[in-house]
């Protein structure tokens, strides 16, 4: 599976630079949007075919939201260590770990606060995270751990990730991985402002 | 944001009805997990399309790209970590992956 989602983007980066001119671009926010919603709907089905579900949700509880506090915690603290090694701003280093994976947002924000070369390092950084959570969520799910390999993903856990994960895991840690997802895309605009506000 | 959110998330319902009430042919789900693939590597190669579209990214990739893939590696692996930490207060059952 890692191996045909690594040729698909391949494909598609070539295609892209290659043939298709660059009006292109305004349909495929689009294309994007429907693609998703199939598979979110497919993967709703699969999810709807496994009747407990919801009672093992019911046990889990607040504990369910552990997974995003740790991808949120350790995302900012990983990125902030690095800074350090590359001679960065500190919170501007955890600026682009707090974009978790949804780099169309983090790069906005970063760019309506004026921050040009930090807004395109954070473009690059969270197409880079989705693109490493895509090829590895099935190894890291099969040698480390299932919900480790949903920590990957952060706020893409709820949209392009899921499909993987979910034939990379199983029906619970698909929905664990779900609520990682609404959570950590609800806290992106939150988090990313504040931590680039902290005065390091 | 609000809007794309219930947007997603009332698909995902929507589907989780059809599969719990059994609506679906049992030709059709047969077929479930080669449609799940088909769109998502559809989906994946739309997505290297934007980055591979945008010329200003396409360059970007090899000057500031490095700098970007340290901290992604990074931000990934202190997840992992972290969630790894958390992960024994969670009480999942566990199965064997297939495949």
């Amino acid at each position: 599976m890692s191996l045909k989602i690594f040729v698909a983007v391949f494909l598609g980066v070539g295609t892209g630079y290659f043939f298709l001119p660059a009006e292109f671009s305004d349909y495929i926010g689009t294309i994007i949007d429907i693609g998703l919603m199939v598979l979110l709907f497919f993967v709703g089905i699969d999810l709807g075919k496994q009747k407990d579900i919801l009672d093992k949700i019911k046990k889990l509880g607040l504990k369910a939201l552990l997974v995003p506090l740790g991808v949120i915690i350790g995302s900012v603290v990983g990125s902030m260590v690095v800074g350090i090694f590359l001679n960065m701003k500190i919170n501007e280093a955890g600026a682009i770990g707090a974009g978790l994976g949804w780099y169309s947002l983090s790069s906005t924000i970063l760019l309506s606060d004026g921050y040009v070369e930090l807004s395109a390092l954070a473009f690059l950084s969270n197409v880079f995270r989705e693109i490493i959570a895509l090829i590895f969520i099935p190894l890291i799910a099969k040698y480390i751990g299932k919900l480790e390999s949903v920590s990957t993903a952060g706020a893409t856990a709820m949209d392009t990730s899921l499909p993987v994960i979910s034939k990379s895991t199983d029906p619970q840690t698909t929905l664990i991985a779900f609520i990682t997802g609404v959570t950590c895309t609800i806290a992106v605009p939150i988090i990313l402002p504040i931590i680039l506000k902290i005065p390091i | 944001m609000v809007i794309t959110l219930i947007k997603y998330l009332g698909i995902l319902v929507l589907g989780g009805l059809i599969g719990y009430k059994d609506k679906l042919s049992p030709k059709l789900e047969g077929k479930l997990n080669t449609i799940q693939t088909a769109s998502l590597l559809f989906l994946l190669f739309v997505m290297g399309i934007t980055i591979g579209i945008n010329d200003k990214v396409i360059s970007n990739i090899f000057s500031i790209g490095l700098k970007a893939f340290i901290i992604s590696i990074f931000a990934v692996g202190f997840s992992i970590l972290f969630v790894h930490l958390v992960k024994k207060f969670i009480p999942l059952e566990e199965k064997e992956i297939e495949s």
